[in-house]
């Protein structure tokens, strides 16, 4: 095979997106191109996104990290889903779990056997069919055995320690890092290409691939290339969130990440083993940033650690994440609330799919048309997933929730409503990352309840249903006692290291 | 969709394959819904009923609608099928093999073809079915059941089956009827219809049979559907080949596991050896032969009428889908079968996924029509022909870096699609840039202990005769 030149790829923007873009990169085709990245201490990162998906494993083991001494250094703990309370209704609340409830029958999903029990006045709570509710409930964590597919988990830790942890381990795989401001850009005149980043230093940095991580201001692929956002706060109308992290106060160590709706928004909790997370995400024309700054303060549990720290952002994407030779991931590509922990998730895409389409050699447009095809169906799906959880409500007390129970949503997400109203189905998608038990969770735990189920979960006679789901019961309850605390595990896991 | 507006009465129309198919899988999965079969003879133009072979995914449908397969076999109604030998359809006039299941190993996370793109640029490899198991024991008409152990060579291939269309007709029809399916003999006269779908179907004698939903398996002509919708999708241009004639011929060779095609100038040709004679199917442009469809009802699923078999999508013979197509749209319409009202947001539902499990079909047959690499003939012109968009997106991935997008639902494995594109001699330009990663001389000496292995391995196994006669017949 013939000896291509490398590539020069120049990431521009150190956060989260950006380091874990090098890591990637010189982990998996440093053969293949050269990274630098350019970052400055004086501008700092967002670093909200604490709480992620099951997802971010593969990526991290995907780079040969060792998981304990990755949660050591990021403060992490484990997460077996995401409790939301008052959004269906004040008073409510349920756990979107990372892990099924029950188990298919006949190839039938489980809800499906439930709903039919439900429908005869027995069946009882779905919810403890589901083992990360019940290990939930308990602040109760154990992996699962190898092989076994019930559930998964994700991490809750702290993302400005996150960023330094891969810059070490990208920079030790030889990507190099460059501090300082970027004050101009050049571009091909012919082609429209980004040729070169001059810094405030005087130096300029030459490369042939650019990716642009540079937050919200989105330097390259925004202010430069012009490329068009798509607004979308016609359905997700919040664009402001206040962030201030506490001491923890409760005995208890939750295995997950809680979502308190507010009068316009909701609060995230995020517990990580020294702190907690907290952050208020409203809708400013619905709040002031000093009463959501109080409300905040007033629903934190313990003893703040910090000054609140307000952000600014808008719900969307770029129409082209990837144009020319500037490919943009992270907040610089689009923003979805981080009401279901996506942010992360997203970068993690991005990267994947930059890797699928890494140029060879020059970039082809069709190959910019690949990448943007699966970004925009990352973002569309997820996007019509969070629209549900404000839409399917009966809130009426207060403008905000009067707004999003009454606005239009797309067809896209109508459709899908309307079909599991009929008979409980989840529109299935092979490629997308929300699967049927998300869906089933939030559809049920808002009280949204389908008038029918699947006809083939008539087969089995109803007592012995009945009987096979109590057994279903006792044996998650049985698993879950068997398992250790949450904090226990964490501190054993930490110890013999 | 239970309770109130749940699917009592099911009826289904003809009496061919398809349809026998479709009221067995609906009575089993069904309780308290009645099925009954409305026995109209099948089009001639149906080929779920003329075209033995099938795919893996045989075994599936078989399980689920509860059909012995290992008794299939032994009564000599089945036989295993590991892939078709394609003898000259390829630029380089060679021959290849298309084998069910996975070509060689992958390594260091990085699948197999491009292990072996990279390898092939230093000379360093043979033909890439040399490394799959599945098509050794195809060429040399041999058969062994696959191993369960997950890693082990012997579990690295699949079969479908090849079923005796007659015989296999006489036992859905038993089957049918232990299953409590009623039988209404008669051919079709015609069909109410009201606003809402079909009212009732009329048989020759004069009778009415009404139903909450019906089955159209009537063949390429949908009679029951056309009544409703007439939108469809013509793949004549990606499937040019329109005429059809099958015979059956005596058989002394032993059978093998293998079809065989051949191209010539202006036809091709396919043998479907049997258990017991073989068949032979030669397709041609114009001239004799029964006229055959090639394309789809855009709404399969409209009001109370959903189409199975050719009468929702018509193939040509070519790899044997035909069976499979019906009967992964049987086990989708299951899956997602609506209320009695029919809401169109459910109906619409199976139609997009019945849309996306067709569209790589097709997309996978038009590709050796129009990449034929043969230039002689009627196969002249069909190289300049516009490809499907999707079937588009796949060749400029593919021979400029030998990446297939994703497709939802994609229906034929990234190996097949692979072991095509290689066989009829399409190369990628580019060699994908993460596979630069793995150390290339490990990875070829492993390639040679592979491709020694399976010679091995084929060399030693019985060949299929001796392994039908070992299982009784």
């Amino acid at each position: 095979m013939q000896q291509r030149p490398k590539t020069r790829v120049v990431i521009l923007g150190g956060g989260t997106a950006g380091w874990m873009t090098a890591a990637a990169l010189v982990n998996q085709l440093g053969h293949a191109c050269d990274v630098r990245l350019i970052e400055s201490e004086e501008i700092g990162i967002v670093g909200v996104g604490e709480a992620t998906l099951p997802h971010i494993r593969y990526f991290v083991e995907g780079l040969g990290i060792d998981e304990a001494e990755f949660m050591d250094v990021t403060h992490a703990t484990y997460k077996v889903g995401i409790a939301f309370h008052d959004f269906g209704s004040i008073g409510t609340h349920y756990l979107h779990p990372f892990g099924n409830f029950g188990a298919p029958l006949n190839v039938v999903p489980f809800h499906h056997y439930w709903l039919r029990l439900r429908h005869t006045g027995r069946g009882g709570g779905i919810w403890d069919t589901s083992i990360c509710n019940v290990m939930a409930e308990r602040c109760k964590f154990e992996p699962q055995p190898p092989g076994s597919p019930l559930y998964s988990y994700a991490y809750q830790f702290d993302a400005t320690l996150f960023a330094p942890y891969l810059r070490n381990y990208s920079i030790a795989r030889g990507a190099q890092r460059t501090e300082g401001k970027v004050v101009d850009v050049d571009v091909d005149g012919q082609s429209g290409d980004v040729i070169a980043l001059n810094l405030e230093s005087g130096e300029r940095i030459d490369g042939d691939l650019f990716v642009d991580c540079s937050g919200f201001r989105a330097l390259l692929i925004g202010q430069k290339l012009n490329e068009e956002w798509e607004d979308w706060s016609r359905w997700l109308p919040c664009d402001r969130a206040v962030a201030m992290p506490c001491r923890p106060r409760e005995a208890a160590l939750e295995p997950y990440t809680r979502a308190h709706a507010m009068t316009a928004g909701w609060r995230w909790r995020i517990p990580l083993q020294h702190r907690v997370g907290n952050g208020y995400v409203y809708s400013s024309a619905h709040i002031s940033d000093e009463d959501a700054a109080l409300a905040l303060l007033g629903a934190v549990e313990g003893e703040p650690m910090a000054e609140p720290r307000l952000l600014k952002f808008r719900a969307g994407r770029r129409k082209r994440s990837w144009s020319r030779n500037v490919v943009s991931i992270g907040l610089a590509s689009g923003f979805l609330e981080p009401l279901e922990s996506t942010s992360i998730y997203l970068v993690q895409g991005a990267i994947a799919q930059l890797i699928e389409m890494f140029p060879i050699g020059h970039v082809r447009e069709a190959d910019v048309a690949e990448f943007n095809r699966a970004t925009d169906l990352e973002y569309d799906r997820i996007r019509d997933f969070l629209i549900l959880h404000y839409h399917a409500t009966t809130r009426d007390d207060s403008s905000f929730w009067n707004h999003v129970r009454t606005m239009d949503v797309p067809d896209s997400l109508n459709d899908k409503m309307e079909l599991w109203r009929r008979s409980a189905r989840v529109a299935k998608y092979s490629q997308g990352l929300f699967f049927e038990p998300s869906w089933v969770s939030v559809y049920l735990g808002q009280g949204i309840f389908p008038d029918g189920w699947d006809q083939r979960a008539d087969i089995a006679p109803g007592g012995d249903l009945e009987a096979a789901v109590d057994r279903l019961r006792a044996q998650v309850s049985n698993r879950v006692a068997a398992m250790p605390d949450h904090r226990a595990f964490l501190e054993r896991r930490a110890g013999p290291r | 969709m239970t309770g109130d507006t749940a699917i009592r009465t099911v009826a289904v129309a003809g009496g061919g394959i398809a349809g026998l198919s479709a009221a067995i899988a609906f009575a089993r999965s069904l309780p308290g819904t009645a099925v009954t079969l409305l026995q109209t003879s099948a089009e001639p133009g149906s080929l779920v009923d003329v075209v033995p072979t099938t795919w893996p995914g045989v075994s599936r449908f078989h399980a689920a609608i509860g059909l012995d397969e290992a008794e299939l076999v032994r009564s000599g109604i089945a036989t295993h099928h590991l892939g078709t030998i394609f003898d000259n359809w390829s630029l380089s006039g060679r021959s290849w093999v298309h084998a069910f299941g996975p070509y060689g190993k992958p390594a260091g996370g990085i699948p197999f073809d491009q292990i072996w793109y990279r390898a092939e640029r230093q000379g360093d490899v043979l033909p890439y079915d040399r490394y799959s198991l599945g098509a050794g024991l195809a060429r040399h008409a041999k058969f062994v059941h696959p191993a369960r152990e997950s890693d082990s060579l012997g579990s690295r291939f699949q079969y479908g089956l090849r079923l005796d269309p007659v015989r296999y007709h006489e036992r859905l029809n038993e089957h049918a009827a232990r299953c409590g399916v009623t039988f209404a003999p008669g051919e079709l006269a015609g069909v109410e219809t009201s606003s809402d779908g079909i009212e009732a179907a009329v048989l020759s004698d004069g009778s009415r049979i009404e139903a909450d939903l019906f089955l159209d398996c009537t063949g390429p002509r949908a009679r029951l559907l056309s009544s409703v919708d007439e939108s469809f999708e013509d793949w004549s241009q990606w499937m040019p080949f329109d005429r059809l004639m099958v015979e059956a011929q005596e058989s002394s060779d032993f059978p093998s596991t293998g079809d065989h095609v051949r191209v010539t100038n202006d036809s091709w040709s396919v043998e479907w050896p049997l258990r017991t004679h073989k068949v032979r199917a030669m397709l041609s442009v114009g001239g004799e032969g029964l006229p055959i469809t090639r394309g789809r009802r855009l709404r399969p699923w409209m009001h109370n009428v959903l189409a199975v078999g050719d009468a929702a999508t018509a193939l040509d013979p070519l790899h044997g889908m035909n069976l499979d197509v019906a009967q992964q749209a049987i086990l989708l319409a299951l899956e997602l079968l609506p209320g009695r009202e029919f809401h169109p947001v459910e109906t619409q539902e199976y139609n997009r996924r019945a849309e996306q499990l067709t569209r790589r079909v097709r997309d996978f047959i038009a590709l050796h029509y129009l990449r034929s690499g043969r230039s002689a003939g009627v196969w002249s012109t069909l190289s300049q022909r516009e490809p499907p968009g999707s079937l588009a997106r796949t060749l400029d991935q593919y021979e400029y870096r030998g990446r297939l997008p994703f497709h939802e639902e994609e229906s034929v494995t990234r190996d097949s699609w692979t072991a095509t594109l290689l066989g009829i001699g399409i190369v990628p330009v580019h060699v994908d840039p993460q596979a630069a990663a793995v150390p290339l001389q490990k990875a070829v000496q492993r390639m040679r202990e592979l491709a020694r292995e399976i010679e091995e391995v084929v060399a030693k196994l019985p060949t299929y005769s001796d392994y039908l006669r070992r299982m009784g017949n």
